[in-house]
Order: structure tokens, then C-alpha cells, then sequence
């Protein structure tokens, strides 16, 4: 079931999932909306969510849809964590660009993730080599914390844990769904449906106490490496196991092919 | 790529500020120092609609980035 695109505030609609909805109304009441596409596109990527144990996992999700910052800045599974945006970003269809810009999501990592396995991913659509990260944050001096996804940093993918725990391996085409995980003491990266470079093994779980920024990487309240790459969809949450991991690429890549813009 | 140029006394008055409900100033440093604000296209006709359209008179310059931290960090 699909609702008007512009302003109507669906309270008590059966049949459709009382998650999406909730989310649905978020954008409308935010002074967004959604086309028909993109609303039936949501709602499938709940539905796919939850019927692949993934939903409960997922702290904060940001899919991107809606071509605002009202509508981008909405979390689609609560209330909690809606995102705020700097200046400089370009909202499309597609997704969103930041200029030296970045989405405040609000979810401090030490608060709701703590000393537990961790998951954050990127959908990213833009092929570029430049230096940059794409979500995450660190303490510096370095040395401190580090939970972040350097799709391609000076040519090579780093997803952090910690400072001395990183996943690293050469990046011919940044495009693609990144996932940084971990679970049962291993660190792994996720590009697409495989594993991206080696398992790294952890001694603990490491969660840095900021707020996590996408479109760059928060260092204590400061962006650096800011981004240029256009993201269609960004996530938190707990770790996931490797099933979990390609069952949630799956998800997200049929919702970007509902929208047109899979890469 | 050119961006809105700001004295620092320019910044402090825009830093943080919301221009929109879910939008906020974020001025960033260049590779001297200088701050800068950059608007994109989306942003515009809600700065011009806010307090804060003064800084369309700002002048435009080129900015170059600071150079990005070694990475990855060291303990």
C-alpha cells in the first residue's frame, strides 16, 4: 500500500508495517516526502530487514531517499538519532554529496554501542581515489579510538576498530556497500557480498566516545578527511554475523535497484 | 573549488548557527588557515531566506584543503 507523496500523515493504516510508517510519517512531519517509488522501496527494505533477523540489530539507518535534508535526515527505524546536516551538501534522487560537509547523526558510539560488536556501513556511488572518509569518528591524538570507514585512503580501504586493529587492502573503484564489522573478537570488511581483506583478530571491542558524522569522520567534534562521495545509504548497529553481512547487502541492494541507483 | 571566504570574526557568527531545521553552518579551514563556508545549491534559497544571507556578499576564493592526517594513526 502506498500513500500520497505530499503531506498526508498516515496514523492508523492497516496492513502496512507499523516501523515504516512510523518512518514514513518522521519525513512528513519533518517536511519531506517520498515518491511512490521510494516509499514502496523503504518499506520493502524494513520488510527485507526484519525477515532477515537484521532489523533488531540496526541501531540507526539513514537510506538516503527523499532529495532534502528533512527527508535524509530521518532515521528509519527510530525516532531517536535523526541526523542533522551541515552546509554544502547536494540532496538528489541518487543520494547525497557533501563539499566539505557532514551529517551529525547523533549516535555516540561509547553511549549506545559500548564495549559490544559493532556494524556501520556506507553505500557509496561515486569512483574516486581521493584521501577521504566516509563515516565514523576518532579521538586525537591518535592512539585513542578509532570506529571508521576509509573507503579509499591514499588507494587502500581502511576500516578501523581501534588504532592498531585496521582492515586494509587496495581499492581499484570505490563504489559499491561497504560494511566495517565486528564479531566474536573479528574484524572484518564488507565490500558488497564478499569479505574485503584479511579477518583482523581483537582483543576487545573498542567504541569512541563522539558522535558518529557521515560524509567525513568526526575527530573530537572536528570534521577531517571530509568525503566527496555520494551516499545512498549509511547505517549503525550491532555486529553481525558474516550470513547477517551478505543477507543485509542483499537488502540494501535490491532497495537501491527498486530506486535506479544501484552501483 | 571556490568557496564563500570569512574573516574569523565572520565565522563566529555563523559557526553552528541553523539556517534550516535540519541545516547548520559548518565553516572549515583551508591550507593557510582561512575559513571558509561552502553552500550548495540546495542550501541557497534557505540561507537567502534566513538572518544570515549576508554572507552571499562574502568573496569568493579558491580553497585548498589542508593536507589529510597520515592514516593509519599511530598508537
Amino acid at each position: 500500500m502506498i500513500l500520497s507523496s505530499h503531506g498526508l500523515i498516515a496514523s492508523s493504516i492497516s496492513g502496512v508495517d507499523a516501523d515504516w510508517l512510523a518512518y514514513y510519517n518522521r519525513v512528513v512531519t519533518a517536511g519531506g516526502s517520498l515518491t511512490t517509488t521510494e516509499q514502496s522501496a523503504t518499506l520493502q527494505l524494513v520488510l527485507d530487514l526484519k525477515a532477515n533477523s537484521l532489523w533488531t540489530p540496526m541501531k540507526a539507518i539513514y537510506p538516503m531517499v527523499g532529495a532534502s535534508a528533512a527527508a535524509c535526515a530521518q532515521n528509519l527505524k527510530s525516532s531517536s538519532f535523526t541526523g542533522t546536516f551541515t552546509s554544502g551538501w547536494t540532496f538528489a534522487s541518487t543520494g547525497v554529496t557533501p563539499l566539505a560537509s557532514y551529517m551529525n547523526t547523533g549516535f555516540n558510539l561509547s553511549t549506545q554501542i559500548g564495549s559490544n560488536p559493532l556494524n556501520m556501513s556506507f553505500y557509496n556511488r561515486t569512483n574516486n581515489s581521493l584521501s577521504q572518509g566516509e563515516i565514523g569518528c576518532y579521538n586525537n591524538p591518535a592512539g585513542t579510538t578509532d570506529n571508521e570507514i576509509l573507503i579509499n585512503y591514499s588507494g587502500v580501504f581502511y576500516g578501523f576498530n581501534s588504532p592498531s586493529k585496521y582492515v586494509s587492502i587496495s581499492n581499484s573503484d570505490s563504489r559499491g556497500f561497504y560494511q566495517l564489522n565486528a564479531q566474536a573478537l573479528n574484524l572484518k570488511a564488507f565490500k558488497n557480498s564478499s569479505q574485503f581483506g584479511a579477518t583482523v583478530s581483537l582483543t576487545t571491542y573498542t567504541s569512541t566516545n563522539l558522535n558518529v558524522y557521515v560524509g567525513g569522520i568526526n575527530n573530537n567534534g572536528t570534521l577531517t578527511t571530509p568525503s566527496t562521495k555520494e551516499c545512498a545509504f549509511a547505517s549503525i548497529g550491532d555486529g553481525l554475523t558474516d550470513t547477517q553481512a551478505g543477507n543485509f547487502y542483499t537488502a540494501v541492494q535490491a532497495f537501491q535497484t527498486t530506486l535506479s541507483r544501484q552501483v | 573549488m571556490l568557496g564563500y571566504q570569512l574573516t574569523e570574526e565572520q565565522k563566529d557568527l555563523i559557526q553552528g548557527q541553523y539556517y534550516a531545521p535540519y541545516q547548520f553552518f559548518n565553516c572549515v579551514q583551508d591550507i593557510n588557515g582561512v575559513w571558509f563556508l561552502f553552500l550548495s545549491d540546495e542550501d541557497k534559497p534557505e540561507v537567502e531566506a534566513s538572518e544570515y544571507a549576508w554572507v552571499f556578499d562574502l568573496p569568493e576564493a579558491e580553497y585548498i584543503p589542508p593536507p589529510p592526517p597520515p592514516f593509519p594513526p599511530v598508537s
